[in-house]
């Protein structure tokens, strides 16, 4: 599985498929802070992903 | 009808979308959350643009700190409420058009109250409870709600159309930690410029919208990208 970071750096990632929100994890990133693509396409943290998947981890912001 | 004034000050409007697209500026409504960094650069170009009634809300005084974004204020605005110098400063750059500006904090009792009459909601919030309230509110009275942010060098903008696409709680199920973030102004020209563009698209039916789509800007790098999504089908709003 391959992982785009939010600093935009790629991570290929081999193991079994998981949630989300525990590859997040995993990673030291706050599920609270991101948002995750999943082959181009914005899933929620409990989705599974793993295989050839790509996933797009990006840091959303807040402020006004 | 538009008059001749008003032919005259949106001439090179009327040159993209008519004086048809121009009238329906003219007679919509919108509800402006916030008049800080986006709100400041969004009420602007409204107002410019000719939408014909805008309503802006904030509840905050000016502070010295504000003034390296928030263009809609100026130095003599330090300590006045941000929604009388918005109103001053919208209604100077337009006097065609109706604005009203209220000094109340958004809640969930007078949103309702709020948001009457309007057509459209403006997010020029800093806060994301705030803005699952426009998010609800926009669901229940079916009308749009153009969402921006911003944080430093980055933003992102989308388009919330209720009926048509997935709610702002689908793309971001969980509010991030509340924090004091930094923030360059001309991100939030970038956004909110982005925001008012989606509107106007809206109203006129110019182009493509950016529904099911999450715009994210990276100033760092000079980079646009854009994620798409769908409604979640667990998700607690909609």
């Amino acid at each position: 599985m391959l992982i785009v970071l939010p600093d935009g750096s790629r991570r290929e990632i081999a193991g079994n498929e998981e949630r989300i929100e525990d590859i997040l994890k995993q990673l030291g990133l706050n599920p609270e802070e991101v948002i995750v693509a999943k082959n181009g396409k914005i899933v929620p943290e409990e989705e599974i992903a793993g295989g050839s998947d790509e996933l797009k981890i990006v840091r959303f912001v807040h402020g006004g | 009808m538009l008059s001749d004034s008003e032919k005259k000050r949106y001439s090179r409007q009327i040159r993209l979308f008519g004086e048809e697209g121009q009238e329906k500026l003219k007679r919509t409504s919108v509800f402006i959350a916030g008049a800080g960094g986006l709100g400041s650069v969004i009420s602007l170009y409204m107002a410019a643009a000719g939408f014909g009634k805008i309503r802006i809300c904030d509840c905050d005084s000016v502070e010295l700190s504000n003034l390296n974004r928030q263009i809609l204020h100026a130095n003599a605005d330090l300590g006045r409420a941000k929604a009388k110098s918005a109103y001053e400063g919208l209604t100077a750059i337009n006097p065609e058009i109706e604005v009203v500006a209220r000094i109340e904090i958004i809640s969930q009792e007078n949103i309702d109250q709020l948001l009457q009459g309007c057509d459209l909601i403006m997010d020029g919030m800093d806060n994301f409870p705030v803005r699952y309230l426009l998010n609800r509110a926009a669901l229940k009275r079916k009308i749009p709600l153009f969402h921006g942010a911003i944080s430093g060098y980055q933003g992102q903008a989308t388009t919330i159309v209720p009926g048509r696409t997935a709610c702002l709680a689908c793309i971001f199920p969980r509010a991030p930690p509340a924090s004091v973030f930094p923030a360059l102004g001309s991100t939030c020209g970038v956004i909110g410029s982005i925001q008012v563009t989606e509107a106007v698209k809206y109203v006129t039916g110019a182009g493509q919208l950016l529904e099911n789509r999450l715009l994210l800007w990276d100033g760092l790098s000079g980079c646009l990208d854009e994620m798409a999504y769908e409604r979640n089908t667990a998700c607690r709003e909609c």
